[in-house]
């Protein structure tokens, strides 16, 4: 049995309809008996297929592709710094007088500011974590290959800071690595990156974000999140005490 | 290594497993899905100049189905593998997972068998939220067509797959 509105109740089922539509769409289903069977049982597909079928590329491919990229980026050789500035003109210059400012460490202030907005443009565009996994032995390789820094990466499930995957992000600049942990419904930021013999900034709350900045070997930690001040000393506390 | 680098791969890395799971699921073969990937993944690299922003799961995964289509017949023809579990992604629920693992079997040979026109639809939309607007634009067919592909393909695993529902 099937109604002659199922596409359309299917399309308010999708999420695709809005205003009168969707509301014309869900009077009909209060009524018609075969659109609410199609909805019942297009639920129950989606639950099935959302919960066992989606595959993850295997770290495999992930390394074939590292390499194809490598040889992609071999075969045209990038203009250089030099290239731009000698031309002189329009964006070029401007990129390259941008990357010679780039060479010099941040300012404490810009760097603070920097993690921040790293921590909320990865929250904001949902893509907080390129690699997800609970396994320090997937995050910190992966880390290492795509961020060219491998800082110590530990799961904390144990005390209430579960892994969640890592991603490359920026930081002032400079390529950071990020090590995700989730804390019930918060997200702690890990950031890693190269020392440059730039002033770190004090703790500091910036729009609801707390960070914190300490140095460990030849690298810059940064963590940031907005879990409570008690919750963020434990996490400082764990991640100050990472070993290789 | 270069900023254009980073940028594609800032971009197009976070969407590496949606376009390994739709080549997976195009072509029923893992040693394929690598290879349609990997081709698609460079295919983007090399255009990425043009690409302007906007939506890159959706950029990547038109690549990634055109690279499928390219392959050409005798990848098609070859017939398919039996899935395999390992790259499936663990369940959140360890306590279900024993009750799903016969249903997740007879769904993916379900899904499998469906003619590819139906199987991408449903791909697209159950297991990548992508919008119609965005699975028309990815599979190159009018939003219609998408809604009655993806109906008649939901139809036919229901009916298929009453017993395992």
């Amino acid at each position: 049995m099937t109604c002659q509105e199922s596409l359309r109740t299917q399309s308010y089922l999708d999420g695709e309809l809005q205003g009168a539509e969707a509301g014309a769409a869900e009077r009909h289903l209060e009524t018609c008996a075969a659109c609410q069977s199609l909805a019942a049982q297009t639920a129950d597909l989606s639950d099935a297929l959302r919960k066992t079928v989606r595959y993850r590329a295997p770290d495999s491919l992930r390394a074939r592709l590292t390499a194809g990229l490598d040889r992609e980026t071999a075969r045209k050789p990038v203009r250089t710094f030099w290239y731009g500035a000698a031309s002189g003109t329009g964006l070029t210059a401007l990129a390259a007088g941008f990357a010679l400012f780039l060479l010099l460490p941040p300012s404490a202030a810009t760097l603070a500011q920097s993690v921040t907005d790293a921590h909320a443009r990865a929250l904001t565009s949902g893509k907080t974590i390129m690699v997800a996994s609970s396994s320090h032995h997937t995050v910190k390789p992966w880390l290492a290959e795509h961020a060219g820094i491998s800082p110590p990466v530990n799961d904390f499930a144990a005390a209430g800071f579960v892994l969640a995957g890592g991603r490359v992000d920026e930081v002032a600049g400079a390529r950071a690595a990020v090590s995700v942990y989730r804390h019930g419904n918060h997200q702690v930021d890990l950031f890693a990156w190269i020392d440059r013999g730039a002033p770190l900034p004090a703790p500091a709350i910036n729009r609801g974000f707390r960070s914190r900045f300490w140095k460990s070997g030849d690298m810059d930690f940064a963590a940031v999140s907005d879990v409570d001040a008690v919750a963020f000393e434990k996490f400082i506390a764990l991640a100050q005490q990472q070993r290789e | 290594m270069d900023d254009r680098r980073r940028r594609f791969e800032a971009q197009a890395l976070p969407h590496l497993d949606a376009a390994y799971n739709l080549a997976r699921w195009l072509s029923r073969s893992p040693a394929d899905a690598d290879d349609i990937v990997q081709d698609a993944m460079l295919r983007a690299f090399r255009a990425f100049d043009g690409f302007r922003g906007g939506d890159a799961k959706a950029w990547i995964l038109t690549i990634v189905r055109n690279c499928w289509r390219s392959a050409g017949t005798a990848q098609k023809r070859r017939g398919h593998i039996s899935l395999e579990e390992q790259n499936l992604i663990a369940d959140d629920n360890p306590e279900g997972s024993a009750i799903q693992a016969g249903t997740r079997r007879k769904l993916d040979a379900l899904v499998a068998d469906l003619p590819e026109e139906f199987r991408e639809v449903l791909i697209l939309r159950e297991m990548e939220d992508l919008s119609y607007r965005e699975i028309a634009e990815i599979t190159g067919t009018p939003i219609g067509t998408v809604m009655s592909r993806l109906a008649r393909a939901r139809a036919i695993v229901r009916e298929t797959a009453k017993d395992c529902l």
